[in-house]
């Protein structure tokens, strides 16, 4: 399973490893990884900075091919990995930088409901969301948008669910870019895409994907934490999916239709997976479009998601929706491509960020910021295994110096699924969280094993990289109290 | 006419690993591994028949796009392919029909969600008188 690396990887201090760009003939910038002493052995044998080196070698990068704590192997680009490329230079843009669940991401809702209060009723109310939310392989929603209608959605993300009633403004100003990326084309994305998501926004699939009841445990940052809503002893709720089959079919049709692009504009590539095209190019535009879309369509799958959780709890609880203060903290996406403006080397350049198992982190005072939390910054959500905790940061000014503005986005896996399941063997998951107080449901024979806790790394360890070298600031921590999975 | 198919492990993943004695075999056995991750296929009677032609540059391409036309007709259609069999096969052409049925939660456990059949590592190539391949999935 070690994969290792053969070039050079120097550290620059406590928890930053640098990959000189002499030590590859084609790479154009250096490889820089967020790690820390305890992190970095298992980083080296997973085989992520062999793909930073890679990352290194595409057209038009500036700064530094960027790899966050939690870096894993992943297709093509690693899964933690930052890259930008300058448009204007002949940058490009790789689906491998995205990935195939476009704008995975997650959601945070907080309520104002006592952790300790639910703690009696809390099994009987996992099984009523598990009931009431669909999950698992195969599983569409209860929502099936016909294809005129899915092609608005595609275009207008969560503005076209307020418009249909199954959103409210206040939700969609508490989202990334606010639910919608501007230039999505829903002609650019296939028929078998849109036949994958006709009855998929508003399920949350299989793999790592949860919900998830948690206990705020500790508040790091009072000022951030009140800003956003949060305070100890409250229960928040997390929701982790994706663009569901449209996005994997988007990204498998452009990896597709981008195959012959590399070899058109004389890029050589030092991996098959990291097909790419110039992000001025008709490839180029072409599928950021259609990834723009189906980010989208990401982000109505997590509205939706939230509108059915919100349900769930109310009836479940026999009280209106409005009394339980159950109000969206954030949503973030942590695979998408996003066109933004960062200083390098001094001036201002419209660069095409990748954030592949990355989430963005921007600082107080950005105006892509929600006007509520523009004095404070962006919340940036960190989900962790379901046996640990979770987090909530905030954005700083440091990393739009340091990062283009991003964070982590987990803790990474560190176990295969299948050495994942053989560790789990003879043992029940479900009653070793439950000695934990977590109540765990999963629809799969498999889920749970899979998504054990010892499957990740450490996210405390993670997460206090992060917040040491400054690319976001700890504001609270959440404990898992009960768990759904696919 | 041997074939078979087994998988092996990769990172966050599965990969599946297959031989056979032709190329439309090799195919096939790929195929039919793709439905033993997707769920228990010994329960998915050969009950309806589709068909599959498909296109691509080069033969590890083309085991991509088949195997991406055997995901979508589940994740589309909710189709489990319990067999495969592949009439025609080059380097970059390939007809095949699958028999299978609509998947029924009554009847059919499924495993795994795969998002995607990947290029990573592909390998399809013919070693002496065998065909193998190498394909990772993307769960």
């Amino acid at each position: 399973m070690a994969k290792g690396f053969e070039g050079r990887i120097e550290q620059v201090d406590a928890n930053r490893w640098r990959i000189p760009k002499d030590c590859r003939p084609n790479m154009r910038v250096d490889g820089m990884i967020y790690s820390s002493s305890a992190l970095i052995g298992d980083v080296i044998d997973g085989g992520g900075p062999e793909q930073v080196a890679n990352v290194a070698t595409l057209p038009g990068i500036v700064g530094a091919s960027l790899a966050m704590p939690d870096i894993h192997w992943g297709y093509g680009f690693c899964i933690g990995g930052v890259a930008a490329t300058d448009v204007e230079a002949g940058g490009v843009v790789s689906p491998g930088g995205v990935g195939y669940d476009i704008n995975c991401g997650v959601r945070l809702l907080r309520t104002d409901l006592d952790a300790g209060d639910l703690r009696r009723r809390l099994e009987a109310l996992v099984g009523q969301l598990f009931r009431d939310v669909p999950v698992g392989v195969g599983t569409g929603g209860p929502f099936r948008f016909e294809k005129a209608e899915l092609r608005e959605l595609l275009a207008e993300g969560v503005g076209y669910l307020v418009r249909r009633g199954l959103a409210d403004e206040a939700d969609r100003a508490a989202t990334e870019s606010g639910g919608c990326l501007p230039g999505a084309d829903p002609g650019a994305v296939s028929d078998e895409a849109l036949r994958r998501g006709r009855d998929q926004c508003g399920s949350l699939g299989a793999g790592n994907h949860f919900i998830e009841l948690q206990r705020v445990e500790t508040v790091y940052d009072r000022d951030a934490a009140e800003a956003f809503g949060l305070a100890e002893g409250q229960v928040t709720v997390m929701i982790h999916s994706g663009s569901r089959g449209l996005g994997h079919q988007v990204c498998g049709d452009y990896l597709k239709q981008l195959r012959s692009a590399p070899g058109r504009y004389g890029i050589d590539l030092p991996d098959r997976q990291l097909v790419c095209a110039p992000v001025e190019s008709d490839e180029g535009r072409r599928y950021l479009a259609a990834m723009r879309a189906a980010a989208n369509f990401a982000w109505c799958n997590r509205q939706l998601l939230a509108r059915q959780v919100r349900k769930s709890i109310a009836k479940f609880l026999g009280q209106a929706q409005s009394s339980l203060g159950l109000r969206q903290v954030y949503d973030v996406a942590h695979n998408i491509a996003k066109i933004e403006t960062h200083d390098v080397e001094g001036r201002p350049r419209r660069l095409c960020v990748h954030r592949k198992g990355a989430t963005r982190a921007f600082p107080p005072g950005h105006e892509e910021l929600p006007e509520a939390y523009r004095p404070i910054g962006q919340p940036v959500l960190i989900p962790g295994d379901m046996g640990t905790a979770s987090y909530v940061l905030v954005g700083t000014a440091e990393a739009m110096a340091q990062s283009f503005g991003s964070a982590c986005h987990g803790a990474g896996r560190v176990l295969s699924r299948t050495a994942a399941i053989k560790a789990a063997q003879g043992r029940r998951i479900d009653k070793e969280l439950a000695a934990k107080g977590i109540i765990a449901r999963a629809r799969g024979r498999t889920g749970l094993a899979e998504e054990q806790p010892d499957a990740y790394k450490d996210v405390d360890a993670v997460v206090e990289c992060v917040h040491a070298a400054g690319l976001a600031r700890k504001v609270a921590r959440m404990r898992p109290m009960g768990v759904i999975k696919g | 006419m041997a074939r078979h198919c087994e998988t092996f492990d990769h990172t966050a993943d599965v990969g599946l690993a297959a031989r056979a004695d032709t190329l439309g075999e090799l195919m096939a056995a790929l195929a039919e591994g793709l439905t033993d991750v997707l769920c228990e296929r010994s329960a998915v009677r050969p009950a309806h028949r589709r068909e599959l032609r498909v296109e691509a540059e080069d033969v590890e391409a083309l085991a991509v796009d088949f195997l991406s036309a055997v995901l979508v007709a589940f994740d589309v259609d909710h189709f489990l392919a319990a067999e495969v069999n592949v009439s025609a096969a080059s380097e970059t052409t390939l007809a095949a029909e699958l028999r299978g049925e609509t998947y029924d939660p009554a009847r059919h456990e499924l495993k795994d969600e795969v998002k995607a059949v990947t290029y990573h590592q592909l390998r399809i190539a013919r070693d002496g008188g065998e065909w193998t391949g190498r394909v990772i999935l993307d769960l």
